[in-house]
């Protein structure tokens, strides 16, 4: 009866769709680029209160028919070095960046490069959302791209997105192009 | 009897080409489907892409070449990081529009600087006058016209082939032949002129990964000593 049961189970399931995916992605950028936030924004939360993460937070997003499980670790130089331990298994890397604090984007960049060189991160899309475009002093994504010398990352596709995750705007579009990437990949 | 052996020996003759690894970038405005275009060669559904604003690339084997496209954003504002990929490009796949006749000009300039760059000219290049199912599109010969190709290539001294095209029609085996097409044209003249294309890109990339190589070692630099100060202010 049980193994009918299953059977049965198992041809819902397929009837349903098949299940929802399950992917891990991990989100990074200094402190204070807006990691936090976007997380919040990313699972329709409120924005206002946001302190400085010293470990991590994790949430869980359904989009395009997948589970996504947004991983935000704490940005402060002092914890940077535990980045590393978090990174197994990722199928997306998100790197946040405050576009308006020209003054870090050397300091930003250098992070990237070595981050990506880590063996669990080979081939990992990066997108990396040019945050805070609200305010009247961000670089634009290109200007970034270029300062990051992103184009010197060949073995794995990438995507810049402008966005504020203070207001919503652009955060969409990331994840589209997420969702898209991790379609094309799977298939 | 003589064409069959003729055939051999073209046979035996490619048997023996060693496989050849080329490099080919995919540019044009946004919009002009350019990620559907490589999509639809890699064998997925060019459906539902999403802008990109960025770098992606696919590898093929095609014959005895194994080719790297690498598919780059074309909006306005990320047209900045073409010129990055120039150097081990052996040929261009130019994707437009060709329904999009307001952005003609803008087109136009685009293409003109492209192969006005030193990194480029008298490589070759496909022009792919893509979504020809468009109601409205601009006919092969319009294109030309419009984008001045001809003068356009003459100047610049690239060799040069137009495709009328539509990118989403089909995909992997039934992708548009005009694609494939196209992309035949400028292996064949890649392979025609290998030798001598094969030098300038490994002069040319030779130097850029050398600059890479000194600006990273620079800025790794630069961060050591912001963050050490930064250190000595906590103390």
């Amino acid at each position: 009866m049980g193994e009918v049961q299953k059977g049965l189970l198992s041809v819902i399931q397929k009837l349903k769709g098949s299940e929802e995916q399950e992917l891990r992605i991990v989100l990074l950028g200094l402190d204070n680029a807006g990691k936090t936030t976007l997380l919040k924004r990313l699972a329709s939360e409120e924005v206002n209160t946001i302190t400085p993460t010293q470990g991590f937070n994790i949430k869980s997003v359904h989009s395009h028919g997948f589970k996504l499980n947004v991983w935000d670790i704490g940005g402060q130089r002092a914890i940077r070095t535990y980045w590393k331990k978090y990174l197994g298994s990722t199928d997306m890397l998100i790197y946040v960046i405050d576009s308006a604090d020209q003054k870090r984007f050397e300091e930003t960049g250098q992070e990237l490069s070595e981050l990506v060189e880590d063996e669990n991160l080979t081939s990992v899309p990066l997108l990396v959302f040019a945050n805070k475009q609200d305010l009247a002093t961000a670089s634009s994504a290109a200007d970034i791209a270029e300062g990051l010398n992103l184009h010197t990352y060949r073995d794995r596709p990438w995507q810049i997105q402008a966005c504020s995750a203070l207001s919503g705007e652009g955060v969409q579009d990331g994840m589209n192009w997420i969702c898209s990437q991790i379609t094309s990949r799977k298939k | 009897m003589y064409s069959l052996m003729a055939n051999c020996c073209n046979w035996l003759k490619r048997w023996r080409e060693p496989i050849r690894k080329v490099t080919l970038i995919m540019v044009g405005l946004d919009n002009a489907g350019k990620t559907a275009t490589v999509k639809g060669i890699q064998g997925e559904s060019p459906e539902d892409v999403a802008p990109t604003v960025g770098f992606s690339k696919i590898d093929l084997k095609q014959g005895r070449f194994e080719v790297t496209i690498f598919d780059l954003g074309g909006g306005k504002r990320i047209r900045g990081i073409w010129k990055n990929y120039y150097a081990e490009s052996y040929g261009i796949i130019f994707v437009v529009d060709s329904s999009d006749v307001e952005r003609m000009e803008e087109t136009k300039e685009t293409m003109s600087e492209l192969l006005r760059h030193p990194k480029i000219s008298g490589k070759p290049v496909l022009v792919l006058a893509n979504k020809q199912d468009k109601e409205g599109a601009l006919a092969e010969a319009d294109v030309i016209e419009c984008l001045s190709l001809e003068k356009l290539v003459n100047e610049h001294k690239c060799l040069c082939q137009i495709e009328p095209c539509s990118a989403i029609i089909g995909y992997g085996k039934k992708i548009d032949k005009s694609i494939k097409k196209g992309l035949l044209w400028l292996l064949h003249i890649i392979a025609k002129d290998f030798d001598a294309l094969y030098e300038r890109i490994q002069k040319d990339t030779t130097e850029q990964k050398a600059a890479e190589e000194q600006e990273k070692r620079e800025r790794a630099e630069r961060v050591r000593k912001i963050r050490e100060e930064s250190y000595l202010c906590i103390f």
